[in-house]
This record gives structure tokens, C-alpha cells and sequence, in this order.
């Protein structure tokens, strides 16, 4: 596929602690936070219905349980590749918000990580970064 | 050059590697070149061998022993080369028995993660505001309430584009919220470090 861009955020699933310890395993129930895996707005017709890239003006191919992506934090360079284990992020909550560092930005949520996935491209505690996703 | 780049040259005695001994401790060259191999290939969707996610049982000198939610055990050996975060930058001392963390590093060979990187108590929370009380947040996370409480002077907001302001006057209530925050163990409270709004 083209290269998207966009932001990149965390969420956590499967068995946590805290607040995560009520979210489950995901729209493809194999989803944990200690697994290389992220959760993608077009999974299924249900799914994008709740994300609606589409409201944002982003157009994303349908990819199911199980494809990888590759993301790249375009404020480092480091990329980690990871496959499809939920629905989300829910895009249109957040249309048209930016992430930056220095003059390298990225517009709108297209793609959730793991916090093992996002840790290992920047720290947990940035919460959004501007990437690149293949 | 990488933390496992800097391992390896650490045990190899470069000048770098110095610092990397320093920062780790004494790990030796059998440690290090056994981690390569473990950590050479992961695939995707597998489990990360150099990630763990658990709460703190027990603390003794510079290890952390932690209990995963999947009940697996760990220790994790915190150097003076770890960041660590506990709502901002914080020091070892913070750390308690009880927290929840995610934690980085290198899985060495005898099982032990070295630690790059905590996240204390880390919550990432895409929920709805039902209520804004006085320095708090009332929030709806998959049908759970959490109460988001405001730290003066750490606590900050980021509307769209806007830099971190600590201003939380234009959030509002039936709004969604994405919050960075610090969980109180054992409780439905955080402490927002910054939560991310659409106005």
C-alpha cells in the first residue's frame, strides 16, 4: 500500500492492571499489550462505522485480523511492524488534530499500538507522534 | 548507536562501552551475547521478550519484582541508566510495591529484563466526560467511572493543535478526552499528566 500518514497513539488490552483491566482482548480477541500488535479503524463494515476516517478525510483499505502494518516514528526513524488485533482508534473523535516535532507532523489517529509496539518506537508518556505507516 | 549496539561494544571494552557497563552493571559477555540471540527475530503479533507489563510485588536494592497480569513472573533490574516515569521524570525512590508498570530493556540470559525504560502506573484513557468537578474530571472509560484529577504545574491540556497549555477551562462535559495520566493503585483515580481535546 501507499505510505499513510497520520498519528500514531497507544492503547492497552487483554489482562492489565488499573483502568485497563476492564477493556478485553479486542474486536479480534487475541489482543494484549505485551504483543506486537495495534488495532486499525477498518477492519470489518461494523468497525468503520464506529471509527469514520471517512470524516476526516482519510480513505483506509480494508485489512483484517492478523495483517501487518508497518509504523514508523517519523520524529526518530524507528519502525516496528505489527499485525491487526482490534478496531480503532476512533478517528472522527479527533479530526483535523496534529502532532509534531520540529517541522514533522502528522494529522489525525490512524493507528493504535500496543504499548510494547509503541515503546518500542518512543516513549509511552508522548502519548501521539507523527508516523508513517506501510 | 542502539542499547544493544552499546552492550555489545560494552563487553567488547570500547570507550562507549564503557558508559554501557557503567549504566548496566555488570553484565556479563555471556548475558549480553546470549540476549542477541534470544531477541535476534520477533515476530509480528508475537510477545515482546523485551517488554513487561505487571504490578510491583517486591523491591529489593535495584531489582523490581513483577507479577504480569497473565500471572508469569519477572525481575527487572533498574540501573542508573533507566528513565523512569511516574506522572513526569521521577527517580527510583518513587517507585512503590503496588504500582503497575510497563517497562522496556534487554532480556538477558537468565531471565532478567535491564531495564531502558519504566512507566509507572502509565494510563493511556480514550473515554467520555460526564462531569467537571472542581479539580477533577468525572470520566466514562468502557462503562467504568475514573476520576481524572488536575496537578497544579503538572497537569497540562493540548486542544487540536495548541501546544500543552495548563488551562482546563475549555474542556467540557459530553466530550470525548484522550488522557496520559499516573494511576492511584488500587482505586478508580488518576492524576491527568495531559489530556488531549477536540474543540
Amino acid at each position: 500500500m501507499a505510505a499513510l500518514y497520520g498519528e500514531v497513539s497507544w492503547f492497552c488490552c487483554g489482562n492489565s492492571w488499573g483502568p485497563c483491566g476492564t477493556v478485553g482482548k479486542g474486536a479480534c480477541g487475541t489482543c494484549n499489550s505485551g504483543s506486537r500488535q495495534h488495532a486499525w479503524p477498518n477492519t470489518s463494515a461494523a468497525c468503520l462505522t464506529i471509527t469514520r476516517p471517512d470524516r476526516c478525510g482519510e480513505t483506509l483499505a480494508r485489512r483484517t485480523c492478523g495483517h501487518v502494518h508497518t509504523t514508523t516514528n517519523r520524529c526518530t526513524g524507528k519502525a516496528i511492524a505489527t499485525s491487526i488485533a482490534d478496531c480503532g482508534p476512533q478517528t472522527d473523535l479527533f479530526c483535523g488534530e496534529r502532532t509534531c516535532c520540529g517541522s514533522v507532523c502528522g494529522s489525525n489517529r490512524v493507528i493504535d499500538l500496543t504499548p510494547s509496539a509503541y515503546s518500542a518506537i518512543g516513549s509511552l508518556s508522548t502519548g501521539l507522534l507523527p508516523a508513517m505507516i506501510t | 548507536m542502539d542499547r544493544r549496539k552499546l552492550l555489545t561494544s560494552a563487553v567488547l571494552g570500547g570507550a562507549a562501552g564503557l558508559v554501557g557497563a557503567t549504566a548496566l552493571g555488570s553484565l556479563s559477555p555471556e548475558d549480553v551475547f546470549a540476549a542477541e540471540g534470544a531477541n535476534a527475530k520477533i515476530n509480528p503479533g508475537d510477545p515482546d521478550p523485551n517488554f513487561v507489563e505487571g504490578r510491583i510485588t517486591g523491591i529489593t536494592d535495584t531489582v523490581l519484582f513483577v507479577t504480569s497480569s497473565d500471572g508469569s513472573l519477572h525481575s527487572i533490574r533498574v540501573t542508573n541508566g533507566t528513565s523512569i516515569w511516574k506522572l513526569n521524570p521521577t527517580t527510583f525512590d518513587e517507585v512503590k510495591v503496588g504500582d503497575g508498570l510497563y517497562a522496556r530493556g534487554l532480556r538477558l540470559a537468565d531471565g532478567t529484563l535491564a531495564a531502558d525504560s519504566l512507566w509507572v502506573n502509565i494510563v493511556n484513557l480514550n473515554a467520555h466526560v460526564d462531569s467537571i468537578g472542581r479539580g477533577s474530571l468525572n470520566l466514562d472509560h468502557h462503562g467504568q467511572r475514573v476520576v481524572a484529577h488536575v496537578e497544579n504545574g503538572r497537569s497540562a491540556a493540548v486542544y487540536n493543535n495548541t501546544p500543552a497549555v495548563s488551562d482546563m477551562s475549555m474542556l467540557e462535559a459530553g466530550k470525548h478526552v484522550k488522557v496520559i495520566g499516573a494511576w492511584h493503585p488500587d482505586t478508580n483515580e488518576i492524576t491527568i499528566s495531559t489530556v488531549y481535546a477536540a474543540v
